[in-house]
């Protein structure tokens, strides 16, 4: 018999039941469809986060800290050596004596509240030489409105669009030459003290995106570094970013050595390639995590195709008997067999892949409106942009994988089905 | 003329659980090409075990089974599928594919048998012209009599232009007047096409319409009458 008419006549069958088959197919879908809207979102969030620490973290930059980690969010280091060593905002000069530095600059930050009209908002309070920092992040550390002074008077205070703008909708928090009490709590000191002053709003910066990993972000102000050190009351600094001459490898690592050793390896040297290293290895096993997830659901499917192909069998082992009778071969009863599945597999691939990327979009749209709401709280998150990606791999792997599963689990049915003999076929009632 | 099926001392031993039941005890038999056979016999006497054996649906315990000069015994799955595309098979329950077209169902022989869609179509069509079924050839079998419904199943039969046509118990299921009609159709197809048929019945008035017939009777040929 030919393929073609064998596949049509797999689908005759198919056709004549429907409902049943729409049903088998639907476990297909909701399977593929998880495991594409997952991949598709992480994959985005990947590459989002990606982007902002490349705009935000450029090549020749290094960032030195305590932590075990780098820098990352309004706590200042992710996960603690825990070994006592503190980094002070004049350990830059130490920094800055060390061959291929061009520059470096030390960071402060803390969590605190804005207020302006009777409202507040929780930003992180980030102080750092605006000259300096503007000169390492000259494409985002950049006024919308207003100037960056490079020598800024104590008051000065730069905001990050996010704070002026929090709501997208050009209802403004604050603006350019606006007075705002800055707050913050010493929550070291005995009892807990409240610290607190007004600042002048000399620039709102422009739209950075994402949340800034490393470098300038939506949700943050800017305060002079001496202004910090006065204010948060110390001088040690959570962070220290270094502007190395190039970008070689072999730079990097030959700097990031020697800035390990003139701290007596107290310290942690990361660079933008080691950080990216370690967030797609991250992103590696969040995909994997989700997709085994997604694919157990896609297993559950598979029994389901295995229990129809069961009941189908009993119902047409006259038929069989029949096809077999007029001298169809074993071969070509398994083929028909594992055509129907086939085009369950198919039809389920297709239509999974299709609705888990509109699922992956409906869920970056709700996700991306939540990330605003998420921005009145907490410091850090200026409302995620996630442009779900749908690689060709994610679409050839959900097709291959789909049909894969549905042809697997009919396998023993069908083969059941082309052993059967005609004449004990043909007695079935 | 030459033998098309001939059977040695043909033996089929069942198991019907544990007890094995002796469906053949020995059959000796030939058939000759053109000839019309019909085995007589009332139920239980082994005479559908003798044709499944003949169609090549089940293999002999004991015994030779030639047919066309080559012993069943000898050959394996393929083989024997081969061997059943040449084999025309008409059933008492007309065996016809529910959901297909009676075109449709006589086309599927065909398919089976790789020809292309084209000839296949045309070939269905004057078949079932031969069976006078040609109005009706868009209709499913539920939309069709039990008469035309074992047509449809005999212009399936001779669709891959067998050398022989097994029939079992072809007019078992249908009424008088339309089993007359449908005998008509056989003796005409064997007198005037020339294929080989033979014909499994317990009704000896239709028997005696062949042009040979042999008496079963508990697993042997008892009686071999020339009509």
């Amino acid at each position: 018999m030919k393929s073609k008419d064998v596949f049509s006549y797999s689908f005759s069958a198919i056709r004549l039941r429907k409902l049943r088959a729409g049903l088998t197919t639907l476990g297909v879908v909701i399977g593929i469809a998880a495991i594409v809207a997952l991949l598709s979102i992480t994959q985005g969030l990947q590459d989002t986060i990606t982007l902002q620490l490349q705009t935000g973290f450029a090549t020749d930059t290094l960032i030195v800290s305590t932590g075990g980690g780098f820098g990352l969010g309004a706590e200042g280091a992710m996960g603690t050596a825990g070994s006592g060593f503190k980094l002070f905002v004049n350990d830059t000069q130490t920094i800055n004596e060390i061959e291929n530095v061009s520059m470096s600059i030390a960071i402060i930050q803390k969590v605190g509240y804005v207020q302006f009209g009777g409202r507040n908002r929780t930003v992180t309070i980030v102080g750092v030489d605006f000259a300096k920092y503007a000169s390492i992040y000259s494409s985002t550390f950049v006024a919308e409105s207003g100037d960056i002074p490079p020598y800024p008077g104590n008051m000065t205070v730069v905001v990050g669009k996010r704070v002026s703008d929090p709501w997208k909708n050009e209802t403004l928090f604050c603006n350019v030459n606006d007075d705002v009490e800055i707050k913050w709590t010493n929550a070291t000191a005995r009892p807990p003290k409240n610290e607190t002053y007004t600042g002048h709003v000399s620039a709102v910066l422009q739209e950075i995106g994402g949340f800034g990993v490393v470098g300038p972000s939506d949700s943050a102000i800017y305060i002079p570094i001496s202004k910090a050190e006065s204010f948060f009351g110390t001088d040690e600094c959570d962070m220290v970013i270094v502007k190395l001459e190039n970008d070689d490898k072999a730079t990097i690592d030959s700097t990031s050595k020697a800035i390990r050793n003139a701290f007596n390896r107290q310290v942690q040297v990361m660079s933008a390639t080691a950080v990216l290293n370690i967030l797609s290895n991250v992103f590696s096993i969040i995909q994997l995590f989700l997709a085994g997830i997604a694919a157990i659901s896609l297993l559950v499917a598979g029994i389901g195709i295995m229990n129809i192909m069961m009941v189908s069998l009993m119902e047409r082992t006259r038929e069989i008997g029949i096809l077999k009778a007029l001298g169809m071969k074993s071969r070509t009863v398994l083929m028909v067999f594992l055509g129907e599945s086939t085009i369950i597999g198919l039809m389920g691939a297709a239509i999974g892949i299709g609705s888990g990327w509109v699922l992956a979009n409906v869920v970056a749209l709700v996700f991306h409106g939540g990330g605003v709401i998420m921005g009145n709280q907490a410091a850090g998150t200026g409302g995620i942009t996630i442009t779900p990606v749908l690689t060709p791999s994610v679409f050839l792997g959900a097709l291959v994988f789909g049909v894969g599963v549905s042809v697997i689990f009919a396998l023993y049915p069908a083969w059941r089905a082309s052993k059967l003999k005609p004449v004990e076929a043909l007695r079935y009632e | 003329m030459t033998a098309i099926v001939e059977a040695v001392n043909l033996k089929k031993t069942y198991m019907l659980g544990k007890v094995p039941v002796e469906a053949l005890r020995g059959v000796n038999m030939k058939v000759e090409s053109g000839d019309f056979l019909a085995v007589l016999g009332p139920s239980g006497s082994g005479k559908s075990t003798l044709l499944n054996l003949i169609g090549a649906l089940d293999k002999p315990t004991e015994g030779k089974l030639l047919i066309e000069g080559v012993d069943v015994s000898t050959l394996n799955d393929n083989q024997l599928a081969g061997l059943r595309r040449r084999v025309g098979f008409v059933f008492q329950f007309f065996n016809l594919i529910p959901r297909f077209t009676a075109r449709e169902n006589v086309e599927l022989s065909m398919s089976i048998a790789d020809i292309g869609r084209a000839e296949r179509r045309k070939q269905a069509e004057d078949l079932l012209e031969t069976v006078g079924l040609k109005e009706r050839m868009n209709h499913k079998p539920a939309e069709l009599s039990g008469g035309e419904q074992q047509r449809v199943a005999i212009a399936r039969a001779l669709a891959n232009n067998p050398r022989f046509l097994l029939m079992d118990e072809p007019t078992g299921n249908i009424d008088s007047k339309t089993a007359n009609e449908i005998m008509g159709l056989i003796k005409r197809i064997n007198e005037e096409k020339g294929v080989t048929i033979i014909m499994v019945t317990h009704d000896q008035r239709l028997a005696t319409q062949a042009k040979r017939m042999v008496q079963m009777f508990d697993g042997v040929i008892t009686r071999e009458i020339v009509n």
